[in-house]
C-alpha cells in the first residue's frame, strides 16, 4: 500500500486525505470550541438566574420588613392615639354616671370629654388618611402630590419647590404606589438627610412618566449603599419594579441626592 | 475486503438508527420526523447502491446525484424546522435552480460524481449547521445537537472526498489506492451513524415507554 501511495499519480489521494484529516481536526476544534462556550454561557446564565433570585428574595424580605414596621406604626398610632383617649373618655363618662358631681364639674367634664372626643376623631382621620389619602382616589395624583407637599411644609420647616404635570393614565393602584414613592423620598429627606429644601419634578403622558426629586440634605456615600441598601430605599426599589420603570440616583456626601424614575418608553429628555 | 465491512457496517448502523427512530416517530417534533424520513431515504438509495453494483453488476454513480439532491433537500427543510428562518428556504430554493440547470445543460452529468453541486450543497448544509450551532449556544437542551455535530463532521470531510470522486475514472491511479479514500469516507460514515444513535440514546430512548 505505502510503495502504490508513493507513486506519483496516488500523490493526489494521499494529498485529499491529509486535507480530509486537517478538516477533520479543525472541524473537531471547532465542535469543542462550541461545546466549551456553550458551557460557559450557561454557567454564566445561571449565575445571573440566581443573582436575580437573590435579588428577588431581598425585596420580597424587604417588603415583609416593611410591612411589620407599618403595623407596627398603625398598632402604637392606634394605641396612642385612640385608645388611650378613648380610655379617658370612658373614665371621665363613669365619673358622670356615678353622679356626684356639681353642676360646674359636670360640664369641665363634658367639655374635657367633647375635646378628647374631638382630638380623637381629628386623630383617628389623619392615620386614616395616612393610610390611604382619600385626596388620591377623589381628586387624582396630582392633586395629591399637591397636597403632601403642602402637608409637609405646613407642618415641618422644609420648601419643596414642584412642577407637577400629570396626564398620564395609570390605574390606581399604580398611582398609589408613585405616591407611596415621593411620599418615600420627602420622609427619607426629612428623617436621613436633614434637608430643608427639595425639588420634585412629575412629567408624564399617555404611559411615559419621569419623576426626578432632588434634595440639599447630607447625602450618602453611592459606594456604600450599594452594599447595605436602606429599608426605605429598597422599598422604593420594589415599588419601581413592580411599576416597571427605572431608578437612578446620584448622591455625594454633604451634597444632597438626586433620584430619578423612569416608567415606560418616553424620551429621556423628560427630566432637564 | 476491508472496504466492505466498513460499507456494509455503515449500512447496517443506518439501517438500525432508522428503525430506531422510526419507532421513537409518534407524537415527536417536525424536525423528528423530517430527520426520520431523511433516514429512511438514504438507507433506501444505500441499498439500491449495493443491488446494482454488486447484485446487477451496473454502474450506480447516478444514485449519487440522487443522494446529492435528496439529502439537500431533507437536510434543508430539517435546518428550516430548527433554525425557522425563511432566509433557509430561500437560499436552498436559490440552489436547487442551479441544480436542475446543471442537470438540464448536462445530462451526462448524472452519470458520474456531480463535483461541483455536491461541494455547492454540503457547504450550505454546512453553513446552516453553524448557525444551528450558534443558535443553541444558550439553550440548555436544543433539539438534535450530537445529530448537527455528525452532520457537520461528516459533510465537511466527506465533501472533499466526494468532490474527488470522479478520480476513479482517472485510469492512471490505481483502483486500490482510491479504494483508500472510499476507506476513509466509510469510516467517517460510520462514526456519523454512532452520533446519530447517541443522539437517539441520550435524547429519544426513555420517552419510548410514555408514548407507547
Amino acid at each position: 500500500m505505502e510503495k502504490e501511495l508513493l507513486q506519483e499519480d496516488s500523490q493526489i489521494i494521499l494529498i485529499i486525505i491529509i486535507a480530509i484529516f486537517v478538516l477533520l481536526f479543525m472541524a473537531v476544534a471547532l465542535v469543542l470550541f462550541f461545546f466549551f462556550s456553550r458551557k460557559k454561557i450557561i454557567a454564566t446564565e445561571l449565575d445571573k438566574a440566581n443573582l436575580a433570585l437573590a435579588h428577588q428574595k431581598k425585596i420580597l424580605q424587604a417588603t415583609i420588613e416593611t410591612q411589620e414596621q407599618e403595623r407596627e406604626r398603625i398598632a402604637q398610632d392606634l394605641h396612642d392615639a385612640i385608645s388611650s383617649k378613648l380610655n379617658v373618655v370612658s373614665l371621665s363618662t363613669n365619673v358622670l354616671i356615678d353622679g356626684n358631681l356639681t353642676d360646674k364639674e359636670q360640664e369641665d367634664t363634658l367639655q374635657h370629654i367633647l375635646n378628647i372626643t374631638t382630638l380623637t376623631l381629628e386623630s383617628s382621620r389623619r392615620l386614616a388618611h395616612n393610610l390611604l389619602p382619600p385626596i388620591l382616589d377623589k381628586f387624582g395624583l396630582e392633586a395629591a402630590l399637591e397636597e403632601l407637599c403642602d402637608e409637609f411644609e405646613n407642618s415641618k420647616k422644609v420648601t419643596i419647590q414642584r412642577s407637577i404635570k400629570y396626564l398620564s393614565t395609570f390605574t390606581k393602584t399604580k398611582e398609589l404606589h408613585i405616591f407611596r414613592i415621593v411620599q418615600e423620598f420627602i420622609n427619607n429627606a426629612i428623617r436621613h438627610g436633614e434637608a430643608t429644601q427639595m425639588r420634585l419634578i412629575v412629567v408624564s403622558e399617555e404611559d411615559n412618566l419621569c419623576i426626578s426629586f432632588e434634595d440639599n440634605g447630607k447625602g450618602f456615600d453611592e459606594e456604600v449603599l450599594e452594599d447595605k441598601v436602606g429599608l426605605g430605599l429598597k422599598n422604593i426599589q420594589s415599588r419601581v419594579d413592580i411599576l416597571d420603570g427605572e431608578l437612578d440616583y446620584t448622591s455625594k456626601i454633604n451634597k444632597g441626592t438626586k433620584f430619578t424614575i423612569k416608567i415606560g418608553n418616553g424620551e429621556d429628555e423628560c427630566w432637564n | 475486503m476491508i472496504f466492505f465491512i466498513i460499507a456494509y457496517l455503515g449500512i447496517f448502523l443506518l439501517a438500525i438508527n432508522t428503525v430506531l427512530y422510526l419507532k421513537a416517530l409518534p407524537q415527536k417534533s417536525k424536525a423528528f420526523k423530517i430527520y426520520s424520513r431523511y433516514l429512511i431515504l438514504i438507507l433506501l438509495i444505500e441499498i439500491f447502491t449495493v443491488v446494482f453494483a454488486q447484485i446487477l453488476n451496473k454502474n450506480n454513480l447516478f444514485l449519487s446525484n440522487v443522494f446529492l439532491i435528496i439529502q439537500f433537500i431533507f437536510l434543508s427543510i430539517f435546518y428550516f424546522e430548527l433554525l425557522q428562518n425563511r432566509l433557509i428556504y430561500f437560499v436552498s430554493c436559490l440552489v436547487m435552480f442551479f441544480l436542475v440547470y446543471q442537470y438540464f445543460s448536462d445530462i451526462k452529468l448524472f452519470s458520474i460524481y456531480n463535483a461541483l453541486g455536491i461541494t455547492i450543497t454540503q457547504s450550505i448544509l454546512i453553513v446552516y449547521s453553524i448557525i444551528y450551532f450558534y443558535q443553541s449556544l444558550h439553550k440548555r437542551t436544543p433539539e438534535f445537537l450530537i445529530v448537527n455535530i455528525g452532520i457537520f463532521l461528516y459533510l465537511i470531510c466527506s465533501t472533499l472526498i466526494f468532490a474527488s470522486g470522479n478520480l476513479v475514472f482517472d485510469v492512471k491511479i490505481p483502483t486500490k489506492t482510491y479504494f483508500l479514500l472510499l476507506k476513509v469516507n466509510g469510516i467517517l460514515y460510520i462514526l456519523y451513524q454512532i452520533l446519530i444513535f447517541i443522539e437517539w440514546r441520550k435524547n429519544y430512548y426513555k420517552k419510548i415507554p410514555k408514548s407507547s
